[in-house]
């Protein structure tokens, strides 16, 4: 029982060990290819060899699948200086691409002393190579790299456990490389005789990625770099605001905002009209319409003065009936200085024709009229006129061509209303100007409105009575006398002779408007009308 | 291991002192890059000796002691072993470069040469300051010894003395206790 105990305890710890030795075999094969491929890279010579520790040496060399030989072909010779020739066992183990690999493996060696290698195939020798062990270091990589913040801006700490090889801590030299996540820039601190490097100048709020590797620093012992440790990633410190940048970005923006606000307050009211218009109104052509009528369009309408939405050419057009006209050029009577026509106006009254004398008169009086100022002779004429009643009475002015309109105050005796004259007419009705003999252009006398002050007017037209006969008004009758100058307009009330002699017969005068626009009276025409 | 008694010890001290005439540093130098720039200068001195000319004048053969180190071997030794191992060397490379400097007539060779002299002196100072006590000299090696060797020309005994540095030297002022309270 106790050798059965014995003999199960044995294969228990065989087993562990073997167990362990499997795991290690793992990791050690992936190293050891690892190893292969860099130095496949990085050593020119043959046989390559490096060494992972103090006491073991690994040579190998590779060849074609094709020329490949079996390995007892090969034998490696090695030889320590003063000593004598050993050789070492070749195994062989297939690689990528075709290839084939011899491996030598020596367990216990020799420092600080050459080394002489040589491989012979059949005898031949393939290589030879002399070598100083401790100058063909390889080392594994660091372990455990880790960063941390140092708690200041822009630094991370790197951390690694160095090679645990005896003799060889202060020797060894390491390559940190940091680059930014996802930048192919990278830089690159070498560290001595260390197990962790600060690493500064980097930007805030990064991510970095850092890896290392190590190599003996090459005073006493040397070798190749070991291959990169696994990137590891870690974001810096969120950087602070430069003070000086936050201050001069504040000015800036302080200044900005001063002179913005200078333009928009140089600019206000284009600016507000853009953004607020005002609404129109109408105002400024309705002068006091809203502020003195409080928008009552109808009161303003009857007491505006201005109306210059009142046109004259929509209510002076030949349509509507013009409220007034007056008398066109009247030929005045023989009243004149020259007492010739007087005479003979009365002489050739019967026998003339009335016409030619008509037209004598008138042309002697348009000469005297062209002559005499024009502010004085209407007056002058008229009262000439009234002093000579006779050819007056004789209507030689009613006698004219042209047309005239009388108004009739209404007797006391009752006549008969006059219904034809029309309401417009309490104004004087328009009257027609023929025969026009002036070259100045005289269209039809504009027309005025009178006050109804006389009561009731009734109006005739001188184209009742063709013949000329025009009977005179009995038993007489007064009318003022209209001289326009076409600056002023003279007014004179005036009374036929008749009424004079009776003796009664009281002038009123009533005022009225004349609102003929300017450019419709004729210039220096004077206008006459009876009543 | 010998055990010394503690009186002895101190009366040694004392002898090799007043022997001496030289106080030992009071502070252990422990710095690896002190030798690492002896070793650095003598490699340099082979680097510029080796192109030189019928071994620059330099005829006659030289005994130095053997470089290789055995790791495990080396473990197995005790500290008065290396040490002694290490003096003994150093003493042989004295003697050598000493016949050297007499042999050559150019100057600049002479100047390198006394270089790597005084470094051989400087780290025997830094060895006494590991209180690693000068000991006894071993007798004139005999031909075929097992510790060392002969060499006939000036770029191979300075490759040698490069390779010792390297090696024992170092092995032993890395190792030395006296600074193993140091390191960390």
């Amino acid at each position: 029982k106790k050798m059965t105990n014995d003999n199960l305890n044995k294969l228990l710890v065989f087993c562990v060990l073997f167990c362990a030795q499997k795991t290690s075999i793992v990791h050690g094969a992936q190293a050891l290819e690892t190893k292969v491929t860099l130095l496949l890279h990085a050593e020119p010579e043959n046989p390559k060899c490096f060494a992972e520790g103090m006491s073991d040496l690994t040579c190998f060399w590779e060849e074609d699948e094709e020329r490949a030989g079996f390995t007892d072909q090969y034998s490696f010779i090695y030889t320590y200086q003063n000593e004598n020739s050993s050789e070492c066992s070749i195994t062989a183990l297939p690689a990528a691409g075709g290839k084939r690999l011899y491996f030598c493996r020596l367990s216990q060696t020799q420092l600080f002393v050459p080394l002489d290698i040589r491989v012979f195939r059949d005898d031949l020798l393939i290589h030879n190579r002399s070598l100083f062990i401790e100058l063909v270091f390889l080392l594994d990589p660091p372990a455990n790299l880790t960063l941390t913040s140092t708690g200041t801006q822009g630094q991370l700490k790197a951390s690694w456990l160095p090679p645990s090889l005896k003799y060889m801590g202060d020797s060894m030299m390491y390559e940190v490389s940091y680059t930014m996540a996802g930048s192919h820039i990278g830089k690159v601190e070498e560290v001595q005789a260390s197990s962790e490097l600060i690493l500064r100048g980097l930007q805030s709020g990064t991510k970095y990625k850092v890896r290392i590797r190590v190599k003996l620093d090459g005073i006493s012992y040397s070798g190749y770099w070991s291959t990169w440790t696994d990137p590891v990633l870690m974001e810096t410190m969120p950087g602070d605001l430069d003070p000086l940048i936050v201050s001069l970005s504040l000015i800036i923006s302080l200044v900005l905002t001063l002179l913005s606000l200078l333009v928009l307050m140089s600019h206000r009211r284009f600016l507000l009209k853009k953004i607020w218009p005002i609404i129109p109104t109408p105002e400024s052509k309705f002068q006091g319409l809203f502020k003195v009528y409080g928008g009552d369009f109808q009161e303003w309408l009857g007491h505006s003065t201005g109306g210059l939405w009142l046109r004259p050419a929509y209510f002076y057009s030949e349509e509507f009936p013009a409220p007034l006209e007056v008398l066109s050029e009247v030929s005045l009577g023989p009243a004149l200085p020259s007492s010739a026509l007087p005479p003979k106006a009365s002489e050739t009254l019967g026998e003339e024709d009335e016409d030619e004398k008509l037209k004598r008169v008138d042309s002697a009086l348009m000469e005297r009229w062209r002559e005499t100022p024009q502010e004085h002779w209407p007056m002058d004429q008229l009262r000439a006129i009234h002093q000579h009643p006779a050819p007056w009475t004789q209507s030689s002015l009613l006698e004219s061509h042209d047309a005239y309109v009388t108004l009739n105050a209404q007797n006391h005796s009752g006549e008969e209303p006059l219904d034809d004259i029309l309401e417009e007419t309490l104004p004087l009705q328009v009257l027609f100007a023929s025969g026009r003999t002036s070259s100045e252009s005289r269209s039809d006398l504009g027309s005025f409105q009178q006050s109804s002050g006389l009561g009731r007017l009734s109006s005739q037209s001188s184209f009742e009575y063709p013949n000329h006969t025009w009977p005179p008004k009995g038993p007489g009758y007064t009318y003022m006398a209209v001289a326009d100058s076409g600056v002023s307009m003279d007014y004179s009330p005036m009374s036929s002779s008749k009424i004079d002699d009776i003796g009664k017969g009281v002038i009123y005068t009533n005022e009225y408007k004349n609102e003929i626009p300017a450019h419709r009276r004729p210039i220096g025409t004077p206008i006459h009308f009876a009543f | 291991m010998t055990s010394i008694s503690g009186p002895v010890v101190v009366l040694l001290t004392v002898l090799q002192w007043a022997g001496r005439g030289l106080p030992s540093p009071v502070r252990p130098i422990c710095d690896p890059r002190v030798l690492d720039r002896f070793i650095m200068e003598a490699r340099d001195t082979e680097t510029a000796l080796r192109g030189c000319k019928a071994g620059c004048g330099v005829t006659g053969t030289f005994v130095v002691p053997l470089t290789n180190v055995d790791f495990v071997v080396w473990e197995t030794k005790d500290t008065e072993q290396q040490a002694l191992e290490v003096q003994s060397g150093m003493s042989l490379f004295g003697q050598a470069l000493g016949a050297v400097r007499e042999s050559v007539s150019r100057v600049a060779v002479q100047i390198l040469i006394d270089n790597n002299k005084s470094n051989i002196h400087s780290l025997g100072q830094v060895l006494r300051s590991l209180h690693i006590q000068d000991l006894p000299l071993p007798p004139a090696p005999a031909v075929g010894d097992l510790v060392t060797r002969k060499v006939s020309s000036l770029s191979e005994l300075l490759h040698v003395h490069t390779n010792f540095l390297r090696g024992k030297v170092r092995l032993l002022l890395t190792n030395a206790p006296a600074c193993q309270q140091n390191s960390t």
